[in-house]
């Protein structure tokens, strides 16, 4: 089926030049009888120039074109050029060749039309643009969230319990290793460290006091933004190209409390006990190394660990850990509700959800840093 | 109504495509049953069918994207049903395929899109590929449009685009989805054209799925009707004789656009 048989006879008859085609004369051997041809013609000295098709049993349009291009280069020299015994089903090919397609000049498209000072316009608008659309999705949302309170039993509810699942449930096994490896290597590097001072024994402290004042809630909310909030804007997204968010609408529907409304509740709910989850397992595996390195034992660790923590902390922390879930379901759904056309659009707003929340989480626990530090 | 008048082409040639005893089904669903048809070289195929008779299940088997639960695809010999990964390369060079939604690359511009076959099979130097792009635009009427993006292009021209894509290796076969779903009746109207002007240029043999009874009276050569009661073909032919002397009341009716009257 890939063989593709073609003979080239080139003849010199009176005035004319001749180039008898036989056989088959496709892509396949384009670039063999393409050079054959190439090569006797490129200095024909003849004043004609006759492609004879009396013996081709096929030709695509790839060739077709090839014969064409070849008739006008030896035109352009001044070469009178014939194509004869062109089949019924070969003129049908040449016919599709047309000299003004194959000269029009492209198009501007939309891309075309931005230079480089439009592009770097273009750019800080977006940035404008993003922070209007993110303050006032805020305010839509929570307009929405108002409404759910003044009746409860617009709430889809079991939507809440889906995303519970989703963003919770799911979420146990990957929040708990991380935090049980993060717990570990902090207890490890500060073992290095402390042990030349022989202060060994503040080892579980520091676990304990990194995990749940910081680490804690930026890890949870970075796993969290990973998984969650980039499905968040995908779905939302995919629901934007498919017209659902619009059949919503115009079944009466606000699509913010439809759909972002669970979404960002679930989240608030969940992304608290994932922090105390990763908590958890962060002073496990600091104790590991507690118990194996340290020589302290299970009941010392733990005793060392609650002395840094205080109620406060903890309270803080999880109010903290709440923020994080609301700025990143709502960035997600946000996202979600930009998606315009296609799937690079909707790759595009889901790396953007992730990237904008992991911002935001860090610009609130800097807030959160200066104004705890002043409530103590 | 105007039909078209010719025959059948390449009836009396090698049939391009045999389906023999096709059987599609989902669990205990059957979709249909024991079909059995021919393509031949060169002509229009419409397929049609109340929803849910199995078009695009079939559609999907023709191209080799879904396997069936029992029967032959014969191309040139070839089961394609049972065909290795290589032989289904091979097929898959050889046919061309417009999906319903038109599937252009909407990360990649037109010419990007066009040329994403031609540098993948044909290994053809960048001056040749731009040439062939300028050529299949020109025939789907796209001249100047190659570095637009999808996203820039009415629902009419993104098929057209898509046929362009579809026809960039010369494909013997090309198939369709639902051709002119969507559109408006000016531009369906435009599309049957460069359809019949293809098929007639290039020759190219053309299966189309579809039930739009103008398009249909307008392009097919042949029509092969499935039903989703019997699970099977119900009728064959050319769309006049299944207007006109089908003797199935579900022909008729789908082919004069009557609902099925039962007899008192």
């Amino acid at each position: 089926m890939d063989q593709e048989f073609h003979r080239i006879t080139f003849q010199r008859k009176e005035n004319s030049f001749y180039v008898i085609l036989a056989g088959r004369f496709s892509r396949k051997n384009f670039n063999i009888f393409n050079e054959e041809i190439k090569k006797e013609i490129s200095s024909p000295q003849a004043p004609s120039v006759i492609f004879d098709f009396s013996e081709v049993t096929y030709l695509d349009s790839i060739a077709a074109l090839t014969f064409f291009q070849m008739q006008k280069d030896l035109a352009g020299r001044g070469v009178n050029v014939q194509l004869i015994h062109l089949s019924d089903e070969a003129k049908g090919i040449f016919s599709v060749i047309h000299s003004d397609a194959l000269e029009q000049r492209p198009l501007k498209s939309l891309a075309d039309d931005e230079g480089f000072i439009q592009k770097i316009g273009q750019a800080s608008l977006t940035v404008a643009r993003d922070f209007a659309d993110f303050i006032s999705f805020t305010g839509a949302l929570l307009v929405a969230f108002l409404q759910t309170l003044k009746n409860p039993k617009t709430l889809r509810k079991q939507d809440v319990l889906f995303y519970v699942q989703r963003a919770g449930v799911d979420g146990l096994p990957i929040v708990g290793l991380i935090g049980a490896l993060v717990g570990l290597i902090i207890a490890f590097m500060s073992f290095l460290q402390l042990k030349m001072i022989g202060a060994n024994i503040y080892v579980p402290a520091l676990v304990s006091f990194a995990l749940i004042k910081e680490l804690g809630p930026i890890m949870t909310a970075i796993l969290v933004a990973g998984r969650s909030g980039s499905a968040y804007a995908a779905e939302i997204g995919t629901m934007m190209v498919n017209e659902e968010v619009d059949a919503l609408q115009t079944m009466g529907f606000d699509p913010v409390r439809f759909l972002a409304v669970p979404k960002v509740l679930a989240t608030v709910i969940v992304v608290p006990i994932l922090t105390i989850y990763a908590d958890f397992f962060g002073v496990i595996g600091g104790m590991i190394i507690g118990v194996t390195s340290l020589d302290l034992t299970v009941q010392t660790y733990i005793t060392q660990s609650l002395k840094t923590i205080k109620l406060f902390d903890v309270v803080t922390s999880l109010i903290k850990a709440g923020v994080f879930a609301a700025l990143i379901a709502a960035i997600g759904c946000q996202k979600g509700f930009e998606v315009r056309e296609g799937a690079q659009d909707v790759g595009k707003f889901t790396t953007s959800a992730v990237v904008n929340a992991i911002f935001m989480i860090v610009v609130a626990d800097s807030i959160f840093a200066i104004m705890f530090y002043y409530i103590k | 109504m105007t039909f078209k008048e010719y025959a059948v082409p390449g009836a009396n040639k090698e049939p391009i495509l045999i389906v023999e005893g096709l059987t599609a089904r989902f669990g205990d669903n059957v979709v249909f049953e024991n079909i059995h048809f021919k393509v031949y070289p060169g002509e229009i195929l419409v397929v049609v069918g109340t929803s849910g008779c199995g078009k695009s299940t079939l559609l999907k088997i023709l191209i080799g994207l879904q396997p069936p639960f029992a029967g032959k695809v014969l191309y040139q010999g070839m089961d394609i049903t049972r065909a290795t990964e290589k032989e289904l390369l091979s097929y898959r060079q050889n046919i061309g395929v417009l999906f319903q939604s038109s599937a252009l690359f909407s990360s990649m511009t037109l010419k990007e899109n066009i040329a994403l076959p031609l540098e993948e099979y044909a290994g053809l130097d960048p001056t040749m590929t731009e040439a062939i792009i300028k050529m299949k635009l020109g025939m789907v009427n796209l001249s100047g449009y190659e570095n637009h993006s999808p996203a820039e292009l009415s629902g009419g021209m993104k098929k057209r685009a898509g046929i362009a894509r579809a026809m960039a290796l010369d494909p013997q076969v090309l198939f369709f989805d639902e051709l002119s779903a969507g559109l408006d009746p000016v531009t369906a109207v435009e599309l049957d054209d460069l359809i019949i002007k293809t098929n007639e240029a290039l020759g190219t043999t053309m299966v189309i799925v579809t039930h739009e009874l103008e398009s249909i009276y307008k392009i097919a050569h042949r029509v092969l009707m499935l039903d989703k009661e019997t699970k099977g073909i119900i009728a064959e032919g050319t769309p006049q004789e299944l207007k006109n002397n089908a003797a199935d009341p579900r022909v008729r009716s789908f082919f004069r656009r009557q609902k099925i009257v039962s007899p008192t």
